[in-house]
C-alpha cells in the first residue's frame, strides 16, 4: 500500500520544502521506502536543503520528456538506504509537465516505493496543480501569521474542490512564549479558522536554519524541531502520539546549570 | 395580393400583422380566411401568438383569438402583450413576486466557504459551516450562516430591503442589504466578534443587534 502525499501552503517561506525533507527522511528512519519529489520546476530547492545537490545528472521533466529512465534520475540518500530524491528542473518553467504527466509518474512510481512526498511550489497556479494532480493525501503548511492562514485556507478550498482524500495540517513555526504573551495565534486558534484536522505542531527552531544550511535533516535528534517532525512522521504511520509540551523551555538556571 | 392580414412565424410562435386602416369589422374576415386558408400548413403546434399593426380593444383580441382558435388547429397557449405600458407593468409585478419567492424560500449549503469561494443563491440560504475570509455569500433573499460569518456577505441582491443576515458568530469583513453597504470596523476587539447577531436595514443604514423579541417582530419575509 503507497501513498501519494503533497506537501504544499499556498503562501510561500512557511516552510515547505524543510518538513518534505524531514517527513521524508523522518519516514526512511522509521524503515519505509520514501521517494521525494521536487515539483518546483525552475526554483529547486530540496536537493540543496537534503545536500544532495551536487549529485543531480537527470532531473523530473527528464523523466517526464522520456530522456532517461525513472531509475537514472532518481538519487539515493547514502546516509538512508531507503530514501530516494527525484529532483526538479533548473532550466525549465512549470509548464514543462502537465497534471496527467504528474499522475502518470506518481502511479509508476507507486509499485516502488511505500511513501511519495511530493514538495509543492507556493502559488495555486500550474505548479500546484501539477503537484497534487497524483496525490491521495495533503499536508497543508501554515505558520500563525493571518497571511499564511489565509492562503492555506484557499489552498485547502481547492483541495477540496479537487476532491483529495485525506487533508491534515501542520502549524510551523510556533512560538509560546508570544502566544502566552496573546502576540501571535495559538494551534488552537489556527484549527478553529480552517477547521481541518491537525497532525504537527513545529515549534520555531534556529536548529532548523543550521540543519537546512548544512544540508542535514533534523529529524529524529533531540531538538524541539527534530522531536516535532518525528511525532508527525509516527502520526503519519498511524500511530497516536501525544503533541509536545513545547513549555519545556530550559529555565535561565537550567541553562546556567546544564541541566536537562 | 392581400395584405391586410400577414401571419409570421418565428421559433416559438406566431407574430399576425394586421393593416391599421382597414374596417375592424371587415378585417374579422380577412383573419378568419387567412387562417382557415393556412389551417393545414400551421398545423396543431402549441404557439405563443401576438398581433401588431393596430391597437387593440381588449374585447376585439379577445374576438380575434377565438376565431383564430376556431379557424385552425392551432391551440394558442399564451397571448404576447405590445402594449408597453402594460408590459412594463407586468415586469414589475413578475419581479416583485420572485423577490418575494426568494425571500420566503430557502436553500440549504452544507460546508465551510474558504477564502476564494463565492456562491450565488437565487433563494433565501442557510449555510451549514462558517464562512471565512475572502469567501463570499450572495442572495436574492436573507442569508442565515449557522456557524462564523468572516467573509463577505450580500443579501437582497435584486433590491429587496427587507432581506436580513444571521450569523452564529457576526464578524463579517462587509456586509450589503439590497443597495447599502457596512463595512467591519478598522480595529476590532476579538470577543466582540464573537456574537449571534442579527443585520437587517433601518432608514437607510445596515444594523447589527442582537436577537431579541423588538427584533423579530419587525421582521418580514
Amino acid at each position: 500500500m503507497s501513498e501519494v502525499i503533497v506537501i504544499t501552503s499556498g503562501k510561500g517561506g512557511v516552510g515547505k520544502t524543510t518538513t518534505t525533507a524531514n517527513v521524508g527522511t523522518g519516514l526512511a528512519k522509521l524503515d519505509k521506502k520514501v521517494v521525494m519529489i521536487d515539483t518546483d520546476i525552475g526554483l529547486r530547492n530540496l536537493d540543496v536543503v537534503m545536500g544532495l545537490e551536487n549529485r543531480i545528472v537527470y532531473n523530473l521533466v527528464d523523466v517526464i520528456d522520456g530522456n532517461c529512465r525513472i531509475k537514472q534520475a532518481l538519487i539515493k540518500d547514502k546516509r538512508y538506504p531507503n530514501l530516494y530524491l527525484l529532483p526538479s528542473a533548473q532550466t525549465k518553467d512549470k509548464t514543462s509537465v502537465s497534471p496527467e504527466q504528474m499522475k502518470k509518474l506518481c502511479d509508476d512510481l507507486r509499485g516502488e516505493f511505500d511513501y511519495i512526498l511530493m514538495d509543492c511550489p507556493a502559488g495555486i497556479e500550474q505548479g500546484f496543480h501539477n503537484a497534487i494532480a497524483g496525490a491521495d493525501h495533503a499536508l497543508v503548511i501554515t505558520t500563525p501569521e493571518v497571511s499564511a492562514v489565509r492562503d492555506a485556507d484557499r489552498i485547502i478550498g481547492l483541495l477540496e474542490s479537487h476532491e483529495m482524500k485525506q487533508t491534515h495540517l501542520i502549524v510551523n513555526r510556533l512560538r509560546t512564549d508570544m502566544v502566552k504573551r496573546g502576540d501571535m495565534m495559538s494551534s488552537d486558534d489556527v484549527v478553529e479558522i480552517l477547521a481541518i484536522d491537525l497532525i504537527g505542531i513545529v515549534p520555531d527552531d534556529e536548529n532548523i536554519v543550521i540543519s537546512t544550511n548544512q544540508g542535514e535533516p533534523l529529524v529524529g535528534n533531540d531538538t524541539m524541531a527534530g522531536k516535532a517532525y518525528m511525532n508527525i512522521c509516527h502520526r503519519l504511520l498511524g500511530e497516536e502520539v501525544p503533541y509536545l509540551d513545547l513549555n519545556s523551555k530550559k529555565g535561565i538556571l537550567n541553562k546556567l546549570f546544564g541541566k536537562k | 395580393m392581400d395584405n391586410s392580414v400577414i401571419i409570421k412565424g418565428n421559433n416559438h410562435g406566431i407574430t399576425v400583422i394586421l393593416d391599421s386602416k382597414m374596417e375592424y369589422s371587415k378585417l374579422k374576415d380577412r383573419v378568419a380566411q387567412k387562417f382557415k386558408d393556412s389551417s393545414k400548413f400551421l398545423g396543431a403546434a402549441p404557439v405563443v401568438l401576438g398581433f401588431e399593426g393596430r391597437p387593440l380593444l381588449p374585447e376585439q383580441e379577445k374576438e380575434l383569438l377565438d376565431i383564430i382558435t376556431e379557424s385552425c388547429d392551432l391551440r394558442v397557449v399564451c397571448l404576447v402583450d405590445t402594449n408597453e405600458a402594460r408590459d412594463k407593468q407586468y415586469e414589475k409585478t413578475l419581479n416583485e413576486r420572485l423577490m418575494e419567492l426568494a425571500g420566503a424560500s430557502g436553500t440549504f449549503y452544507k460546508g465551510n466557504l474558504r477564502s476564494g469561494q463565492a456562491v450565488t443563491f437565487e433563494t433565501s440560504v442557510v449555510i451549514l459551516g462558517d464562512v471565512n475570509p475572502g469567501a463570499s455569500v450572495t442572495s436574492t433573499g436573507n442569508v442565515i450562516v449557522l456557524g462564523a460569518l468572516k467573509g463577505q456577505v450580500f443579501a437582497g441582491a435584486g433590491g429587496n430591503e427587507k432581506a436580513f443576515v444571521f450569523a452564529i458568530d457576526m464578524a463579517p469583513v462587509m456586509i450589503r442589504i439590497a443597495g447599502y453597504l457596512a463595512r467591519s470596523c478598522d480595529k476590532t476587539d476579538k470577543e466582540e466578534m464573537k456574537k449571534m447577531q442579527i443585520a437587517f436595514l433601518e432608514n437607510g443604514q445596515v444594523c447589527l443587534e442582537s436577537l431579541n423579541k423588538r427584533v423579530w417582530n419587525d421582521i418580514t419575509l
